[in-house]
């Protein structure tokens, strides 16, 4: 398959991200919203890798992809406390309850 | 061999920190040991950077690298003169924090706190040496993830939270974006090397590489607190303890800024025209924005925190000028901000420890029970305002000359008008402070303990200092315009 499809699905994919952090209102659904765009971004330097060294797969991108994985999975995971903390006080997941700071 | 020492050093420092406190805890004297030990290293690490640097004044080119021999797979380190500056005013600024913060933070907490804090100024320099997105996106994400933790520090309250939940997901989106951007450059040159990329895209017209340019400008812009991606700052800036707003406001805004510099000077530097007209517009946004927001507020973190976006217009305002002369007004700009800046956000921290308020009226008359402590942020506060001979005023000049030498008159004059209102809320928080009489709750006041004034009072003396004496301040960041940015 050419290169392009993967690229295409990676850039839709990157777009239901956006979508889902501008439109939905449940925090842990905002946290799922960023991990699609992370799956989105590695996707894109898995099938670029292919094209860059012709016949074989690049190392550098895959390197990158390890790391960019275990990074994003530290920030959900700190997310996911923030979001516990948020539940204790407000007893609500929804993001239009939090409104605190709203002067 | 000098920088690499010095990344090392706070490495294996700060990941040997909490061993530290384990160790404190066991002979009952934890705040002792790890402020004490944290405030050393980040004095020495200062004075090694500050001696890198006045060393180096004369080299034309690269400083250090990690790799001699550069290849476009290989990630690497590099420091030029003004990574060597711009690690020196975070040192700086996060040595005077840590002195502030060491008799404040609660005692079961002190061991997270400074490893936090070393944390982030570590990745920070890590950031400012790196020489490819790969490292730069490594070092950049332990700095987010610990700015995050302090934010959202005082878990006990629901305003840090929000604040630190709101944070996360726009700055986590900044992140991706930045990272989706170089994954179409890697796509297009097959590195992640800025020298390389920079090489393989000179005089490349495509679409993608300008969509590129726009996302890393969002993704940065974020983290600098630039308009329209501004909204998470004030909330942060005014839920996180005070030490730590001052920090993020003083070197997380102006990260976003050197990265933005670096995007458009160093990799893109062939596209950069077309770009002049988009960055000054986002500029006067904020600039605009940050000010008027800031003339209704009586909050005084939520009054700094604009202030600060507005300062960020200003820089961006040099950037987008782009001669040698604004460049080195913006350069000057980052160190004076940071340092005022600095200077409000711990003096406020000392009135809300000594008072328990920060809100403009209820602090009136202050200057009678709390003398230092007003007398720094009274010159602070100045120096906000562009009085003349203190340290603002300087690069204000720069840049507003440049642009007038440059045949961007209007963006002269646009920020001409912000420094009238800028004028205006200055000069309302020196009436209250200091000209209005005492109320019953800033009558009760005392002075603050000695460890939060000698920091205050160390910032304010700099910005006299700059402000009378700048000459060797400006050739300094003159000499790291030419050495840096048009060297090539």
């Amino acid at each position: 398959m050419p290169l392009i499809y993967y690229v295409a699905c990676s850039v839709i994919l990157f777009f239901i991200g956006i979508y889902c952090l501008i439109l939905k209102r449940n925090m842990i659904r905002l946290l799922m919203g960023l991990e699609i765009m992370m799956n989105a971004v590695n996707l894109n330097f898995i099938a670029f890798s292919s094209k860059v060294m012709e016949g074989a797969t690049h190392p550098l991108a895959h390197a990158f992809t390890i790391i960019s994985i275990s990074i994003g999975g530290c920030v959900i995971a700190l997310g996911l406390v923030i979001t516990v903390y948020a539940y204790k006080h407000y007893g609500t997941l929804d993001v239009r309850e939090l409104r605190r700071l709203k002067r | 061999m000098t920088p690499v020492l010095l990344m090392g050093i706070l490495i294996t420092f700060t990941l040997s920190l909490p061993f530290f406190g384990l160790i404190g805890k066991k002979i009952r004297r934890e705040r002792f040991l790890i402020s004490t030990s944290a405030i050393s290293i980040t004095l020495c690490a200062f004075l090694l950077s500050l001696l890198f640097l006045l060393n180096n004044m004369h080299v034309n080119s690269v400083l250090a690298a990690f790799n001699t021999s550069p290849s476009p797979e290989k990630p690497n380190i590099r420091i030029d003169l003004l990574s060597a500056y711009m690690a020196v005013i975070y040192l700086g600024v996060c040595l005077l924090v840590l002195l502030f913060s060491a008799k404040t933070v609660a005692r079961s907490k002190i061991t997270l706190y400074f490893s936090t804090i070393l944390g982030m100024v570590t990745s920070m320099i890590g950031i400012v040496f790196s020489e490819d997105f790969f490292t730069l996106f490594v070092f950049w994400e332990s700095m987010c993830i610990c700015s995050y933790t302090l934010v959202a520090f005082n878990k006990e309250r629901e305003e840090p939270i929000e604040a630190g939940y709101k944070y996360l997901i726009m700055s986590s989106a900044g992140a991706l974006m930045i990272l989706f951007a170089s994954s179409f450059l890697y796509g297009l040159t097959g590195t992640l090397n800025f020298h390389y990329i920079s090489e393989g895209l000179n005089q490349a017209k495509e679409f993608i590489v300008h969509l590129a340019i726009l996302m890393l400008l969002v993704g940065f812009g974020l983290q600098a607190g630039m308009v329209p991606f501004h909204t998470w700052l004030p909330d942060a800036l005014s839920t996180a303890p005070s030490a730590i707003s001052a920090f993020l406001s003083a070197c997380t805004e102006k990260i976003g800024l050197y990265c933005i510099l670096k995007v458009y000077f160093i990799i893109f530097n062939s596209q950069y025209q077309e770009w002049r007209i988009p960055l000054a517009l986002f500029a006067v946004l904020s600039m605009f924005i940050g000010n008027i927001s800031a003339l209704l507020q009586d909050d005084l973190k939520r009054l700094f925190a604009y202030s600060t976006i507005a300062n960020t217009g200003y820089i961006l305002a040099g950037i987008a000028i782009g001669t040698s002369k604004a460049l080195s007004g913006s350069l000057f700009h980052i160190l004076n901000h940071a340092i005022v800046v600095a200077l409000l956000f711990l003096c406020t921290g000392a009135f809300m420890r000594q008072v328990r308020t920060r809100n403009l009226r209820e602090l009136s008359g202050i200057r009678h029970t709390m003398p230092l402590t007003s007398f720094a942020l009274i010159i602070g506060v100045l120096s906000l305002a562009t009085f003349p001979f203190l340290n603002i005023f300087w690069s204000e000049i720069t840049i507003i000359a440049a642009g007038w030498e440059a045949g961007m008159a209007w963006l002269s004059f646009l920020i001409i008008i912000n420094l009238v209102f800028s004028a205006a809320y200055s000069l309302r928080i020196i009436q209250w402070a200091a000209v209005k009489r005492t109320t019953y709750i800033s009558r009760r006041a005392s002075e603050a303990p000695l460890s939060l004034v000698i920091p205050t009072l160390m910032l304010a003396f700099t910005i006299i200092l700059i402000g009378v004496y700048p000459a060797p301040f400006q050739r300094l960041t003159e000499t790291i315009v030419e050495a840096s940015l048009y060297s090539k």
